[in-house]
């Protein structure tokens, strides 16, 4: 089964181990010269396609193309998709979305508000922090590393996907056959894309593909050629829920009490230095987190064409048009089927005892290792590659400096050896005389 | 199984930089081990408030933690100079007169205060001018 939206170009990879070292969850390992995502460990959170010189790592999506292979292709058009078009109109870009094949062309952001408002809610009258699980690299992120927080994500769907359920369900009951439909999401992310066939919190995905947005960028770009603008009443846009395709805008939108405690971090590594004090406790007065792994937030995703400077202030720029939320006929379900679940992975072994064997090997593996983190060895430091070797995926000769070294003894050995002679030849020297 | 030590740590007094080092090595080792995700975040604030109190308040110190089959224990070991009013020092250190914060639950208290509420037992051998002792129990 597929597993990750995230993969290699193994042909363009040079084995340079910058993904390697630059991966949040130690999911990368380089051998035979080539870098390797562990499945279990990857949160398809992008850095490595980001960080990568040789553009080795990659995601691929569907295309614009597939659009016609469903009788009723319906759009999902996210909030931080209108940043790629220099503050142009929400309306005129829906338009040209009709142009491409889409039925119908519907805006996430109408879910973020209503999620907006049933947040307020739901905080005023629950004790507790919570952290927002919008983002699915953040809630695998809490589920792979910070399983003591997963209690904490704030039980409801992503926008995207309650959006794609009522999208599906109004559809059918217009009338429209389920089997013609087919949910497209114009993904900013891969995060977003592996949700299709591994969704955070519910048992199935309501989107049946995602189009990134560099795959339906110039298709876009060449409709809106060929289209005419619409007027505001026509197409009413949710100008207030456009805030959530950046760091801060979900924040935004909740009540002003709320407001208030509330807190916005945007970027991996920022995420998971905030998520490293939450889990000891060490944040006081705040009781919801909106947490994005991509810097600035959706705007910041790496499918994106337009730089997440340009497209954050256009995408302000647009919010500050809205006034009120739109008026809708709710119809969501956000509530989640059941709970997140923390994922036990990284354990050493599976019984207490021989866990707590090999965490003396490890730290003896460790006491071994020259403590460089030099990452030549291809695991991103000296802790992690003794994990390696204890849990027998590497071994001590990995590392460069240990097998120098192992080569240095042999060779002093060797040389020992050297002046060993053979039997027949050993004879002591007395004067020039035979013995 | 039989009582071992997780982590062993010198702790000096004002050393802020290094203020959490100890907790957050212990959180990743309680993550290897597979211990209980609430076990273990219990264990880990209790660690952080304990190594953060010999930084802040005593003359330096050393932090223990100890797993067996039963329980994880967390021993605090500073030079003084002691607490001489103990009951004050456990009182929540953090109040506000808004009802939507003492809503939080988790995250409310601080300090010593914190240590006592996520542990399941706690004993503190301490007085003015003395050496304490803090040995605080999370079961499994
Ligand atoms: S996508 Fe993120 S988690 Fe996965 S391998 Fe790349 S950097 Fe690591």
């Amino acid at each position: 089964m597929k597993k990750h939206s995230v993969l290699l170009k193994e042909e363009l990879c040079e084995g340079c181990t910058n993904c390697v070292k630059n991966c949040p969850t130690k999911a990368i390992r380089v051998h035979n010269g080539k870098a390797m995502i562990r499945d279990e460990l990857c949160i398809d959170c992008a850095e490595c396609i980001r960080i990568c010189a040789y553009h080795a790592k990659h995601s691929q999506t569907a295309e614009i193309a597939d659009v016609s292979s469903y009788k009723y292709p319906i759009a999902l058009v996210p909030p931080s998709f209108y940043g790629q078009f220099k503050g142009l109109n929400p309306a005129r870009v829906r338009v040209a979305l009709y142009e491409l094949g889409f039925k119908e062309v519907i805006d996430v952001s109408l879910a973020a508000e209503a999620l907006s408002r049933k947040t307020s809610e739901f905080l005023a009258s629950n004790p507790g922090i919570y952290i927002s699980s919008s983002c699915p690299v953040v809630v695998r992120l809490i589920k792979i590393l910070y399983p003591e927080l997963t209690g904490h994500l704030i039980p409801f769907k992503a926008p995207t996907d309650a959006m794609g359920e009522k999208a599906r369900k109004d559809a059918i009951a217009k009338g429209v056959a389920p089997e013609d439909i087919g949910v497209f999401l114009l993904t900013p992310c891969p995060g977003k894309n592996t949700n299709i066939f591994d969704p955070v919190g519910i048992e199935n995905s309501p989107i049946d593909k995602t189009i990134a947005v560099t795959q339906a960028y110039q298709a876009v770009l060449a409709a809106l050629e060929k289209t005419q603008d619409v007027a505001e009443e026509d197409l009413p846009v949710p100008y207030l829920g456009l805030g959530w395709g950046q760091s801060g805008g979900e924040v935004q939108l909740l009540h002003e009490q709320v407001q208030d405690y509330s807190l916005s971090v945007s970027g991996i590594h920022r995420v998971r230095a905030l998520l490293n004090e939450l889990s000891r406790n060490n944040i006081k007065g705040v009781r919801y987190f909106e947490l994005s792994a991509c810097e600035f937030g959706c705007v910041g995703g790496v499918f994106n064409v337009v730089n997440p400077f340009q497209a954050r202030s256009d995408l302000r720029r647009l919010r500050a048009k809205g006034k009120t939320m739109i008026e809708q006929n709710e119809g969501y379900d956000f509530d989640l089927p059941g709970k997140f679940e923390p994922l036990q992975i990284g354990r050493l072994d599976g019984d207490l005892e021989k866990a707590m064997e090999k965490l003396t090997q490890l730290e003896e593996e460790i006491a071994v290792l020259p403590g460089l983190d030099c990452a030549a060895c291809g695991a991103p430091d000296c802790k992690t590659l003794a994990e390696d070797i204890v849990t027998g995926v590497a071994s001590r000769t990995d590392c460069i400096f240990l097998l120098r070294k192992q080569m240095g003894d042999l060779a002093e050995t060797l040389s020992a050896l050297l002046y060993e002679l053979p039997p027949v030849m050993k004879k002591e020297k007395t004067d020039g005389k035979v013995g | 199984m039989q009582e071992q030590i997780l982590i062993q740590s010198k702790i000096e007094k004002g050393d802020f930089t290094r203020g959490g080092e100890v907790s957050s090595s212990l959180k990743d080792i309680l993550r290897k081990l597979g211990v209980p995700s609430d076990t273990s975040r219990r264990v880990t604030i209790v660690t952080y408030e304990l190594e953060m109190n010999i930084i802040i308040h005593s003359l330096g110190g050393e932090i223990t933690v100890l797993i067996s089959s039963e329980q994880i224990k967390v021993i605090a070991e500073d030079q003084g100079p002691g607490i001489p009013d103990v009951e004050q020092a456990f009182q929540p250190g953090y109040s506000t007169a808004d009802d939507f914060v003492r809503g939080m639950g988790f995250g409310a208290g601080m300090g010593l205060n914190n240590v006592k509420h996520y542990s399941d037992q706690l004993t503190v051998e301490t007085g003015q001018g003395k050496k304490s002792k803090f040995i605080a129990s999370v079961y499994f």
